[in-house]
């Protein structure tokens, strides 16, 4: 392998057939209108934010734009409708345009436009997965639901989240994706990096019954556009084995205020989205992850309690794996949090996006894609030790429950009061000295034996 | 703003330079490289003599996927000098340590001869390239060992009815993560097709640089995976990552120079020529030879593997009525009955007959766990240990085999805990014990019913059946697990004309009765602790959420 050294002339640059500057001015058409945000809609979210209180949550659905044209999820019948604007649009431009021999700098620009925009949207996955966030270790509840009672896409997310540190090494590779991406010689490296990655998470979208299969195949449409521009080129080097001329085209910021702006435009770009949301993905994570609710819940009652007595307007029940009534198991989450394990069946309520809730009562990871337990946040009247639970599934919308607590002893739990139906409950938990075999296992390691 | 075009071309110096040798290398590159040599045949190249003694005592006609997957699969590096430095085995990776101050050993007296030579070498471009056909193929040849398993989805099985109904909490890291692959069959596909083009890519010279980059980036995830769920194959994961590593280096300055430095690249290329006849016949007797047999062959073997013998779950049906999820309606132990309770430390608490031959029933007592990865490739069914192994929550999980004449089931518990090492580590020998005249029976069931049983290895499809499987459920029966048998346990029957050895395994002897197409299972007998029970079943249809899998393995209709 040889290489050159720096020209010294410069001809002029050869000129694009008709073919290539037709199927560009398709394509410059179709990817400006695909990242550059044009939808009304977006600057109302824009400006309905509160700058002074951002944080990661604004900046995260900001990163997520694609235009929409139609309402509802995200389908591919937008990109058929951005595609139909941009044919008609190229058709009227190469009309209108007869004279120009290549589109080297249009080129070049809607790389750069590209490059920052797929930036974008694999940093704001790849910071709330460095900081392990978007997966976060499974609750009391989930290590007491059987395996099958989730759904394929929860079950995705729970084995990421059980290992914290995997999830921030895969954060950590979207992260440089997007690094790479900001500088045009690294550009396609970056791509070689977010093209499998990327693909991997549009795989598993399909697979595991994910919702975010269009974006992220979005995102694969914006790398597969900027690989294209060295891929030629690299395989004419590394298959054909010849030799191969590198890109030819660069722009010159010949005037002092361009280079000057060019450098506070990217200086800025990287202090926000890299340093200010790297920041503020890193103290949320500090805080506890979004996922979960923060409001604590009742004191040193966190656990799995057995209900050894059910009794329902003044009728015990005995233990019973068939009764449509009696509960089976119950979990106090630290937070304020109670799940109920019972034979009454749930409707499962999905979400199979990423989401970040800002308030307690719409922070529904723990209870979404998953049968067998209904979860109920609550408050607490400390003063009359009265518990108010309230369903947390959208299915049960306004079911409560008003429970009177009593703890005659550290472990045991008495609730008093009517459930869901209006029928009077008394209900005795006992809490179960619980090993779970995810942290036992480690305690001793896999060669070794543990009883269980 | 204006625009600056870049031509770095100049024809005419590029023309003429491509006419020149390739360059010198400079004593270091040589040093390098031939430490680099010793080191990657070493790693590259099988060096137990076990490998060899496989090779020829595959029965060739009648090949079994496990046969092929053994060639493929071999582990890394030189073990002579054994696999631990300073008393560490340095987490697996210390064999490749040895490896390496072997191969500087080695290059460094190399260097010494070299120096004597007259003229000395200028270059090793002939040397590079062969160590690069080694490299290529051995890695190509590996990953599509594992790459077959998963495309045919049988190396992370879609989880059991006892693993649906474990709850999450009672999994182990590694079993999490196989499990996770294994609920969509579709995605291990994918996977699967990513392995298996990673390695065909490498059997080519111009695809080399795809093949390897696609290898490094899917292995590199899948050594973090193994490290952080604790998976256990780290070592051989990285194996192919340091392999397709050596394998890039190649290229990276190029790819560097071409799209960071912007500069005209001419890649320079040693390539030997073939030009008599039997260089040209036999480069392409290897190449087709590798690719029929690993690429074709495998294919089919593993295709037949997956349809009638998926490897980590048992290959034979289970009886058919009874099927499915089912609630202990009544269960009585010496005749007293027990009603339910979550916290009875007798009482079956719920039961669960899977399409293959397994029982399962959930009992809150604790119970030695087997922590393995459940892998290997056992023959017998009842050494299948996939729906156990890391799964905790009180569930027995019992082997049986069906009289269906009389309706008897003979049950043995599959769960050996920690007996049970890993099957992987003994398998090798398995495979090579010779197939006796007379087979061995356990004697614990009684003769005629062994006649109505019949014999596991002829009950499976013709197509799966091979010399492999034949040897291995005979020498399992010798010598079940690998170690020293004892005898514990108890013998009903007193036909003894072969003595098995006795396994420490857990017994039942229940006759069952399926009333109404198997809806109520009646078993009465007497269970492992030599106590008589009568245990009344009713079949409860349970809905999952997590989807039912569109690919199934194994035929158990």
């Amino acid at each position: 392998m040889q290489t050159m050294d720096q020209p010294t002339h410069l001809p002029e640059p050869a000129a694009w057939s008709t073919a290539e500057k037709a199927i560009f001015r398709f394509f410059f058409l179709y990817f400006f209108i695909q990242v550059v945000p044009l939808d009304y809609k977006y600057y109302q979210y824009l400006f309905s934010i509160d700058w002074l209180q951002l944080s990661y949550r604004e900046i995260f659905y900001l990163s997520r734009y694609s235009p929409k044209f139609i309402d509802g999820a995200d389908t591919f019948l937008n990109w058929a409708i951005v595609a139909g604007i941009a044919l008609v649009g190229s058709v009227v431009w190469s009309v209108f345009d007869r004279q120009k021999r290549e589109y080297n700098l249009l080129y070049y620009w809607l790389r750069v436009l590209v490059r920052y925009r797929l930036a974008v949207g694999v940093l704001a996955y790849g910071f709330i997965k460095f900081f392990p966030e978007q997966s976060p270790l499974p609750s009391l509840s989930h290590l007491n639901t059987n395996y099958g009672d989730f759904s394929a896409w929860k079950l995705f997310s729970l084995s990421l989240g059980v290992v914290p540190t995997y999830e921030s090494f895969l954060g950590l590779i979207e992260i440089i994706g997007g690094l790479l991406l900001l500088h045009r010689k690294t550009a396609t490296i970056a791509t070689l990096i977010i093209l499998p990655f990327t693909g991997n998470v549009f795989v598993s979208n399909l697979a595991y019954e994910g919702g975010e299969y269009v974006y992220s195949l979005y995102l694969i449409s914006l790398a597969l556009f900027l690989f294209s521009f060295d891929a030629i080129r690299l395989f004419t080097l590394l298959s054909l084995e010849k030799a191969t001329k590198p890109n030819r085209f660069q722009p010159v910021f010949s005037e002092q205020w361009l280079k000057n702006a060019r450098l506070v435009g990217k200086l800025a770009f990287i202090v926000f989205f890299v340093f200010f949301y790297g920041y503020q993905t890193y103290a949320g994570h500090r805080k506890g992850s979004y996922q979960y609710p923060q409001q604590k819940g009742l004191s040193q009652a966190a656990g799995l309690y057995n209900v050894s007595e059910f009794s329902i307007n003044g009728k015990d029940i005995p233990y019973s794996k068939t009764d449509p009534v009696r509960w089976k198991d119950v979990v106090f989450e630290t937070w304020a949090t109670l799940s109920i394990r019972s034979n009454r069946p749930v409707q499962i309520d999905s979400l199979n996006t990423e989401e970040i809730f800002a308030a307690d009562s719409l922070r529904n990871y723990e209870s979404t894609g998953s049968i067998s337990r209904h979860y109920y946040s609550y408050t607490i009247d400390s003063l009359t030790h009265t518990l108010l639970l309230k369903n947390k599934n959208r299915h049960y919308k306004g079911e409560q429950l008003v429970l009177h607590y009593e703890r005659p002893e550290a472990g045991t739990i008495l609730l008093k009061g009517l459930n869901e139906n209006r029928d009077s409950i008394r209900v005795v938990l006992n809490q179960v000295d619980k090993k779970y075999l995810i942290y036992e296992a480690k305690k001793v390691g896999r060669r070794k034996g543990l009883k269980l | 703003m204006s625009t600056l075009p870049v031509d770095t071309l100049r024809p005419e110096t590029a023309a003429s330079e491509t006419q020149l040798r390739p360059p010198f290398w400079t004593a270091w590159q040589k040093i390098l490289f031939r430490i680099a040599f010793v080191f990657f045949v070493s790693l590259a190249l099988p060096n137990d003599p076990g490998w060899y003694k496989d090779l020829f005592s595959f029965d060739w006609t009648r090949l079994h996927y496990r046969d092929l997957y053994d060639i493929a699969r071999f582990g890394s590096g030189l073990n002579i000098f054994g696999n631990k430095i300073f008393g560490s085995s340095l987490n697996g990776y210390a064999t490749w340590v040895i490896t390496l101050i072997f191969a500087i050993g080695v290059g460094l007296v190399w260097t010494f001869i070299d120096s004597r030579r007259k003229p000395q070498p200028r270059e090793y471009n002939r040397l590079y390239y062969w160590l690069r056909v080694v490299v290529r193929y051995r890695a190509g040849i590996g990953i599509i060992g594992f790459g077959y398993t998963k495309l045919f989805p049988t190396q992370l099985p879609y989880p059991s009815l006892g693993v649906l109904n474990t709850d999450f909490g009672d999994l182990t890291l590694q079993k999490i993560y196989w499990l996770s692959i294994g609920i969509v069959p579709w995605y291990e596909v994918f996977a699967g097709v990513v392995e298996v083009l990673a390695g065909a890519l490498l059997f080519f010279r111009a695809t080399t640089f795809w093949g390897s980059v696609l290898l490094f980036g899917a292995l590199a995830d899948i050594v973090f995976v193994n490290f952080e769920y604790d998976g256990g194959v780290h070592v051989y994961s990285s194996y192919f990552v340091l392999l397709s590593g050596f394998l890039l280096i190649y290229d990276i300055p190029k790819v560097y120079n071409l799209l960071v430095r912007e500069q005209l690249t001419i890649p320079v290329h040693y390539y030997p020529s073939f030009h008599k006849p039997w260089q040209q016949w036999s480069r392409v007797f290897l190449k087709t030879g590798v690719i029929g047999v690993f690429v074709v062959w495998f294919f089919y073997l593993q295709g037949v593997n997956f349809l009638y013998d998926p490897y980590k779950q048992p290959a034979l049906k289970g009886v058919s009525e009874l099927r499915g999820n089912y609630n202990v309606t009544e269960f009585k132990i010496n005749n007293q009955v027990i009603p339910y309770s979550p916290l009875d430390s007798v009482r079956w608490q719920q039961a669960t007959f899977e399409n293959w031959t397994t029982l399962t029933f959930k009992v809150n007592r604790p119970v030695d766990l087997d922590l393995s990865n459940g892998g290997g490739s056992p023959m017998r069914d009842i050494n299948r240990t996939f729906e156990l192994t890391g799964v905790a929550g009180g569930q027995r999980v019992f082997y049986y085999e069906a009289d269906t004449l009389h309706q008897v089931l003979y049950l043995q518990d599959k769960n050996r805990g920690r007996q049970n090492r890993e099957t992987r580590e003994i398998e090798g020998k398995a495979a090579r014990t010779e197939a006796k005249a007379k087979p061995v029976v356990a004697s614990w069931i009684p003769k005629e019913a062994l006649a109505i049983i019949g014999s596991e290895d002829e009950k499976i499809h013709p197509l799966a059946r091979s010399t492999r499987r034949t040897r291995g459920m005979i020498s399992e029966a010798e010598n079940p697990g690998g170690e020293s048998s004892q005898v514990v346990g108890w013998d009903r029957s007193n036909n003894g004309t072969v003595k098995a050895p006795t396994p420490l395994r857990n017994r039942m002897i229940l006759n069952y009765q399926a009333i109404n197409g198997g809806n109520r299972v009646i078993l009465s007998g007497i269970n492992e602790n030599r106590d008589s029970i009568h245990v009344v079943l009713d079949r409860v249809p349970r809905k999952y959420a997590l989807s039912e899998s569109t690919l199934k393995a194994g035929k158990y209709d």
